[in-house]
Order: structure tokens, then C-alpha cells, then sequence
């Protein structure tokens, strides 16, 4: 990844750090002029009554890959889920804290959720092309949003940069379904791209991939954060590390309730992390 | 218990100390293997040195022999680290240790070639008619010794304060280098159909002067094992 440059400070400087500022107030070091696409301040979501992720506030950098890293159930999930609003469609969630998009409040009552998912997509886990025929899985959220310009150049755009035209170009009338697992990821984010947002959000997106297709998309999302701003939860370690600029160690307290440990460039998190704790996860030894 | 307390003992319900044993015997065997290469360059650096003042060309001979197996060993070392990061992803304390200990390794290689170098100029002073062997050289061989045994002493403890007085102590050498320097030359002046003999004391000492330098470039290893910050500390 040379050649990166990276907006945000590692947490604290040295080595022998009080972790715990880390957990509620992680992101505060972050230089003032960083081109914050998010901001999360003192963010809780609760599923009913059990607390899903406690206190977290960080920023995002605007045009840089952000991976958030944890262990299973430490909520980067559902962090990722809430920067547009996915959350809502669990009845039981709830979000206290304020999450900034471009300076909004993407939680404001007079904000649309749909308007907060168009300009922030969303790419899973599992390739979910719809049982439609190539050209039409792009063009469906642009017509369901009346696009009026010319289709067919907005399809191959996306096509384009989710580098899969050259493998599609010439069948686009076949079934999404009919690709290989990671061309319907690719068609995913092709998807994605055509209702022109600006921010992509990817949950595992390589997790039901091989390594060449996990590959493929990662060289991509190296391509699209020109012009995209790319937030990824990955298990996948090695892929945060090859992959994003920016790193966030989720963890989970007590309570089981996720925060947020340390963020910090990626080069500096997987080579000498602020905390004992992340040390301790991204080496495989506890405790 | 505290939040992080809790968090370091549950990353996983049933989870173990460790998940990586296989990675961590593997990382201890290659720190077993260049505490090894430690040993045998202190003892080559030690029968070098004995070589040099009692004029023992077999000595030398078998320090001159005996450097193929610190090659080799280092070798070992290095293609160990290489598969180690190639197949296990180190990460954080764990890469930044394998690559002091691969940096480490190509020191005590270097400075096994300082020995065989020292080991030559002993074999060269004893085909010369015999000269008074300056008292600081022995004196040098001995703080290079010292100085490597506290290094690898470091390296083991991962003691930053250690590492950074075997740093400081490069000093030393260094006096020590200058003196036989000024010596040398004298007696140069003095006794020119010496010359031989002092420009191969000249240079045995410049070896050690050297091997001390390497010695502080594993101390610098050390810190930045156990900081993660590269610090030049022999300016």
C-alpha cells in the first residue's frame, strides 16, 4: 500500500498507553483538518435490551478504505449497519449518539433513510445478485429512482468500475445468477455504483469468495476509492491489512456490549498497536 | 474486572492462552537458533583474539574452518524467518521480532567474518618477526565479547534498558580504537621496518572496531522490538 496517504494519528503515540482513553474517545487524536465523510460520536445501539456496541466515536476519512476488525460479536456489524441506517429495519434497534454524514445527522427525523442508502451503499456477505438478467440487476436502482439519462451508458460505467464488463459485455442479457461467485459479487458492487453513491459499505464481502476472487476485489476496491469512500468488516485480518489505509479494533466488554479499542493507520495497527489488547487479537494470543 | 480485562479473556468463550502454538514454537526455535549464532560468534571472536596474541597460526586455522557453519546456521535462520512470514502472517510484536531476528542474524554472520578477518592478520603477524602485541587489542577483544554477550542477553530478555547500555558502551571500543590508532603510528615513525606488523595490528583493531558497531546494530534491533520505534543509537 505505498504511496497511501493517511489523514488519520494512531491513537496515542507510545507504546505503554492507557488503552481505556482509547475506548470512549477513540478518533479524538485524529488531526482537525482530516476529511471526515463520518462522524460518530458517543454511539450506542441497543437490540431491545441487550447493548450491542457501547460509546464509539471515530471518524472516516473521505476517499480511503476503513476496515473495522474484531471478534465475532463485538459489534462492526452493527456499527457498519447504522452509518446508513440498515439498523432501522430491525424493529428492536436503537441508536443513541449522533452520526454525522458530510456534516448531517443521518438520524435526524426530517433525514429519508432511502436518500441516506442511495448515497451510502451497501455490498454483503454473500453475493445477493437479484434472479434478473446482468444489465437488468444494474439498471434496477436507477430506474427505481427514475433515472432519465441513457441507461446503457450508466450500466457499462458500473460495469466498468467494478471491473466486470470485459467479462460480461458480450451476455449481458444472462442471469446474474449464472456468474462465478466472485462475479456476482462484483455485480454487487456494480449494483452498488449505478445509483452513484458515495460511499460503499461492505460487510465480508469476500468471505464466500476464493482467493483469486478475494484478490480481484480487493485490487477493485483499491480502484474505486478514488471515487468512492469504502468502509469494510472483515474476520479476515490479512485483508484489512492488505486492503484499507485505516484500521478500528472492536472488542467486547463485560457486558458483551462491542467499543472501540484503538484506531489507527493500518500499517501502524498491525505492526505495533497502541493496545495490549490489540496486540493480543491480531497475534492470536489472549491474555 | 475491568472492561479490557474481561475483553482479553473473551475474545472467545472457550478460548485458549494461545492459538498459535505452532507459530510460537517455531518462533522460539528460531530465537533458540540465533542465540546459537551468538555462541559461536563469541567463540570465534575469543579463540580469534587468544590466535592473535599467542601467535597460534592452528588456532587460527580452525576460527578460519569453523565460519562454514555460522553461515550455515544463519542461512538456516534466514530461509526459517523467510517461511515463517511467507505462511504464517506475523503480525505487530511477532513480525517486528522475526525481522530483528533476521537482521540479528545477518549481524552475527558479518561478525563471524570479522573473526576469520582477525583470525588471517593473526596467522600474518606470526609469519613477521615478533613484535610487543599492543595491550589495548586484547583489551578490545574482550569488550567486543562482553558487549556481544549483553546484547544477546538483550535480545533473549527483550530488555530495551539493556540493549540501549551495550549501545552506549560502543564508546569504549571506540577510545580504545583511537589509542591503538595514535600507537600504531608512533611506532610506525619510530621503527619503520615494523610497519607490517603495526598496520596488521592497525587493522585487527579496526575489525574489532567494526564488529563493535554491528554489536550496537543489534541493540538498535532490540529496541525496536521492544518499542517499535528504529532509533540510531551509534551516531
Amino acid at each position: 500500500m505505498s504511496g497511501i496517504t493517511i489523514d488519520v494519528q494512531p491513537m496515542v503515540e507510545e507504546p505503554s498507553r492507557d488503552v481505556t482513553r482509547a475506548g470512549s474517545a477513540a478518533g479524538s487524536d485524529q488531526p482537525a483538518e482530516m476529511d471526515a465523510v463520518f462522524e460518530l460520536e458517543g454511539v450506542s445501539i441497543h437490540y431491545g435490551d441487550f447493548q450491542a456496541v457501547r460509546d464509539i466515536s471515530l471518524r472516516i476519512a473521505r476517499n480511503q478504505i476503513s476496515a473495522l476488525i474484531g471478534p465475532s460479536g463485538c459489534g462492526k456489524s452493527t456499527v457498519l449497519r447504522s452509518l446508513n441506517r440498515m439498523n432501522d429495519l430491525v424493529p428492536s434497534a436503537r441508536l443513541d449518539g449522533t452520526i454525522r454524514y458530510n456534516g448531517e445527522d443521518i438520524y435526524d427525523p426530517a433525514i429519508d433513510p432511502v436518500e441516506v442508502r442511495r448515497r451510502i451503499g451497501m455490498v454483503f456477505q454473500k453475493p445477493n445478485p437479484f434472479p434478473k438478467s446482468i444489465y437488468d440487476n444494474v439498471a434496477f436502482g436507477p430506474r427505481l429512482n427514475k433515472f432519465r439519462g441513457n441507461l446503457d451508458e450508466l450500466v457499462e460505467r458500473s460495469l466498468r468500475r467494478a471491473a466486470l464488463w470485459d467479462e460480461v459485455k458480450d451476455k449481458l442479457g444472462n442471469n446474474g445468477l449464472s456468474l462465478s461467485g466472485g462475479q456476482q459479487q462484483r455485480l454487487c458492487i456494480a449494483r452498488a455504483i449505478a445509483v452513484e453513491p458515495d460511499v460503499i459499505l461492505m460487510d465480508e464481502p469476500c468471505s464466500a469468495l476464493d482467493p483469486i476472487a478475494t484478490l480481484r476485489i480487493e485490487e477493485l476496491m483499491h480502484e474505486l476509492k478514488s471515487n468512492y469512500t469504502i468502509v469494510i468488516v472483515t474476520h479476515n485480518m490479512q485483508q484489512a491489512a492488505r486492503a484499507s489505509d485505516v484500521t478500528a479494533f472492536l472488542t467486547m466488554g463485560e457486558d458483551r456490549a462491542g467499543y472501540l479499542v484503538e484506531m489507527a493507520p493500518t500499517a501502524t495497527l498491525f505492526t505495533r498497536p497502541a493496545s495490549k489488547l490489540t496486540e493480543d487479537y491480531i497475534t492470536g494470543r489472549f491474555g | 474486572m475491568t472492561q479490557d480485562q474481561f475483553a482479553r479473556e473473551t475474545f472467545s468463550p472457550d478460548a485458549p492462552h494461545t492459538v498459535r502454538r505452532g507459530f510460537e514454537e517455531a518462533l522460539a526455535g528460531t530465537k533458540d537458533d540465533v542465540l546459537r549464532l551468538g555462541g559461536m560468534v563469541e567463540n570465534a571472536l575469543e579463540r580469534a583474539g587468544r590466535a592473535l596474541v599467542e601467535r597460534d597460526v592452528e588456532l587460527a586455522d580452525q576460527v578460519r574452518w569453523d565460519d562454514s557453519g555460522v553461515n550455515d546456521l544463519q542461512r538456516s535462520i534466514n530461509l526459517g524467518i523467510t517461511a515463517l512470514i511467507a505462511t504464517q502472517a506475523p503480525m505487530a510484536r511477532d513480525v517486528r521480532e522475526l525481522l530483528a531476528l533476521y537482521h540479528a542474524a545477518a549481524e552475527l554472520e558479518r561478525m563471524g567474518d570479522y573473526a576469520v578477518s582477525i583470525a588471517k592478520l593473526a596467522q600474518q603477524l606470526a609469519a613477521e618477526p615478533e613484535v610487543p602485541m599492543l595491550r589495548q587489542i586484547p583489551e578490545m577483544e574482550r569488550v567486543c565479547r562482553e558487549q556481544l554477550h549483553n546484547a544477546m542477553r538483550a535480545l533473549v530478555d527483550v530488555s530495551e534498558t539493556a540493549a540501549r547500555e551495550v549501545c552506549e558502551r560502543d564508546d569504549e571500543l571506540d577510545h580504545l580504537y583511537a589509542s591503538v590508532y595514535e600507537d600504531t603510528l608512533a611506532l610506525m615513525a619510530v621503527s619503520p621496518e615494523r610497519a607490517k606488523q603495526a598496520t596488521h595490528m592497525l587493522f585487527a583493531a579496526h575489525h574489532l572496531e567494526r564488529l563493535g558497531d554491528r554489536v550496537t546494530n543489534i541493540g538498535e534491533d532490540v529496541v525496536y522490538l521492544a518499542t517499535g520505534n528504529i532509533e540510531d543509537l551509534n551516531p
